[in-house]
């Protein structure tokens, strides 16, 4: 349009990368992160203003129905793809994450895809995650917290007859003497509220996407 | 449920409709077509493997180990399916790749590589790899999926044909899966991220297994008058459908028209999916493709009878719908949720029990009550046979 002023390089390879990671484009996503990086973009910018956006954006159309799993997992993918351009960059930097994340499917539980799922989406928004697997025992949890300084702990369960292992491990925690150090976010399928509120967790997430949101609120509790 | 897959019924000493005029068969059907019933069909979706062994501590008799012996024991309405084999034939030998104290790494039949409890404990199992992953995956996976695989029907189909056709019970076929299946052959992740990438091996896929439920399904329609099919997807988180209503519109409501229009011009009115999960979003697309019976309709997930009966009247078909989570609780919990249950049960078309197989943290004092309960409320007879006869017939 005659007389419009161009736009900036720097906003145009992160709007590029914003739209790659929101429509799952991994490949585009990629050499949208390392265009933005070779024009001087500092890394934190394409963090902060692209792909934390860009993952909110498709939380976001998660939570209004017009993002499904499979939607939201290639933009998940597409965004650890860039992270992985962006690391020794952030690392260099010295840009730290916005806390560690400890991710767990409790004792006796061997499913994980809510968990899985659940750690992408906190990783798209800017925390740094450790994966602890599946059929984690309480002391392994304990171990955890204090070998990764964690501050959130996500506890996963599908299963009623796993549901009381999450009682457990936060006992595990208050035993040990840590859990004034970390938050508890509890999901799966037969939790709810009631039980995160029962067993003294901090909070309880019903999907993926509001577990970015809690993780946030629950972790703001716990530094205030 | 008490379904057995070699198309025995699972008989009990009770419920045969004598002085009603009602046989199970008559009584099933009439429920489903909403007409007058002397009662509600007795059944029971089934319970969990570690269930059996608590509750043997807890009283049960320890020849009750199975469904079909829990099925013959507690006394439920008796229901089956043809033994025709719709899905992958043959299985593979189960490979053991390594184990520690309290795991084992398994390749089971299907070809899926998975991490699972030594001691039997029930749990979906952590899934470490899966048979299809591209395209080459699948062509060479697709040979076990042969339509014309004589063994997909019993060597004694024939003589069992007569017994079938004087059933005084609910007989069926199953008749596969569209999107279970294909993440059960490519992981969860495999299959959500193929709809994205590989869209086109997806469809493949999916009409390879309806041309293969057409195919197969044909001589059994012609030889046996069934009363209903049922598809299983369990595809639904408690959030709501794994993929999204508009590709379940575009790949799947087709493919299933084809197979429900084929059961419908056979007589077979009723088709059932089973689906966990919250199904709120996926009920009106599987009404469009014939599939009008929604089970087992789990409540903690949202997934409510009364609300799909207010919004669907008479169009949907409803099984299940009682929260295990309440029996969990106790009596009380019991009382209130069958007290819940109770009306809708009363209008037709809806068959009341637990929202899934019945987990070992429910007491087997509680199961019984909550059967002495449900059947007091619905007016469906006690069991008649004293209990030494139940666990005969149990071990039968």
């Amino acid at each position: 349009m005659a007389g419009q002023v161009p736009a900036c390089p720097q906003h145009m390879s992160l709007e590029e990368l914003r739209t790659a990671v929101v429509e799952g484009e991994r490949t585009a996503a990629v050499a949208a992160t390392r265009s933005a990086l070779g024009e001087g973009v500092p890394a934190r910018s394409i963090l902060d203003d692209a792909l934390v956006p860009a993952m909110a954006t498709v939380g976001d159309l998660f939570k209004r129905r017009q993002y499904y799993v499979p939607e939201m997992l290639m933009a998940a993918r597409a965004m650890k793809a860039c992270m992985e351009v962006l690391r020794p960059e952030l690392v260099a930097a010295k840009v730290e994450p916005l806390a560690r994340v400890l991710g767990a499917t409790v004792q006796g539980d061997l499913h994980d895809i809510g968990k899985n799922l659940v750690l992408m989406m906190l990783e798209g928004a800017g925390f740094e995650i450790v994966d602890l697997g599946v059929d984690c025992t309480p002391e392994r949890v304990v171990t955890a917290v204090r070998e990764h300084g964690a501050r959130l702990i996500c506890l996963s369960a599908l299963l009623t007859t796993t549901m009381p292992a999450m009682r457990e491990t936060i006992a595990a925690l208050e035993a040990a003497g840590v859990r004034g150090q970390v938050a508890v976010l509890v999901g799966g399928a037969p939790l709810t509220q009631a039980y995160a509120d029962e067993i003294g967790a901090d909070g309880y997430a019903p999907d993926a996407a509001s577990a970015v949101d809690k993780a946030k609120e629950v972790l703001a509790r716990l530094t205030a | 449920m008490p379904e057995e897959t070699d198309g025995r019924p699972v008989q009990t000493e009770q419920g045969t409709g004598v002085g009603t005029g009602l046989d199970h068969r008559r009584r099933w059907l009439r429920t489903f077509r909403f007409q007058s019933v002397d009662h509600v069909p007795d059944e029971e979706f089934g319970y969990w493997t570690d269930t059996y062994r608590v509750w043997q501590r807890e009283g049960l008799p320890r020849e009750v180990a199975s469904e079909a012996a829990a099925n013959r024991y507690f006394g439920f309405a008796p229901r089956a399916r043809v033994p025709v084999v719709m899905g992958v034939r043959p299985m593979l030998p189960v490979r053991v790749l390594e184990e520690d104290e309290r795991h084992r790494v398994i390749v089971n039949g299907l070809g899926q590589t998975l991490l699972q409890h030594k001691d039997g404990t029930s749990s979906i199992p952590h899934f470490i790899r899966f048979p299809v992953e591209n395209r080459t995956d699948w062509l060479e996976f697709r040979k076990r999926l042969d339509p014309d695989d004589p063994a997909r029907y019993p060597a004694n189909w024939e003589q069992r044909l007569p017994e079938w056709r004087r059933r005084d019970y609910p007989l069926g076929i199953a008749v596969g899966s569209l999107f279970g299946w294909i993440r059960n052959w490519m992981g969860f992740e495999g299959a959500a991220a193929a709809c994205i990438e590989q869209p086109a091996l997806v469809e493949e896929m999916m009409e390879h297994v309806t041309e293969l439920v057409l195919h197969v399904l044909r001589r059994a329609l012609a030889d046996v008058p069934l009363d209903f099919a049922d598809f299983w997807e369990d595809m639904c988180f408690n959030s709501g459908p794994m993929i999204s209503p508009r590709l379940f519109r575009r790949w799947m409501v087709p493919r299933y028209r084809r197979i429900t229009d084929l059961l419908r011009g056979s007589g077979v009115d009723i088709v059932y999916v089973d689906c966990d999960g919250d199904i709120t979003e996926l009920v009106p697309l599987w009404l469009e493709a014939g599939v009008h019976c929604m089970f087992p309709l789990e409540i903690r997930a949202g997934t409510r009878p009364e609300d799909l009966r207010a919004t669907y009247g008479r169009d949907v078909l409803l099984m299940g719908g009682v929260d295990k989570t309440a029996l969990i609780a106790g009596k009380r919990g019991v009382d209130e949720e069958l007290a819940r249950v109770v009306r809708l049960t009363e209008q037709g078309g809806y068959i009341p029990h637990v929202d899934h197989r019945c987990p070992p943290d429910v007491t087997f004092d509680t199961y019984l009550y909550y059967l002495k309960r449900k059947r007091e409320l619905l007016g469906v007879p006690e069991p008649e046979a004293p209990a030494s006869e139940r666990v005969r017939a149990a071990m039968s």
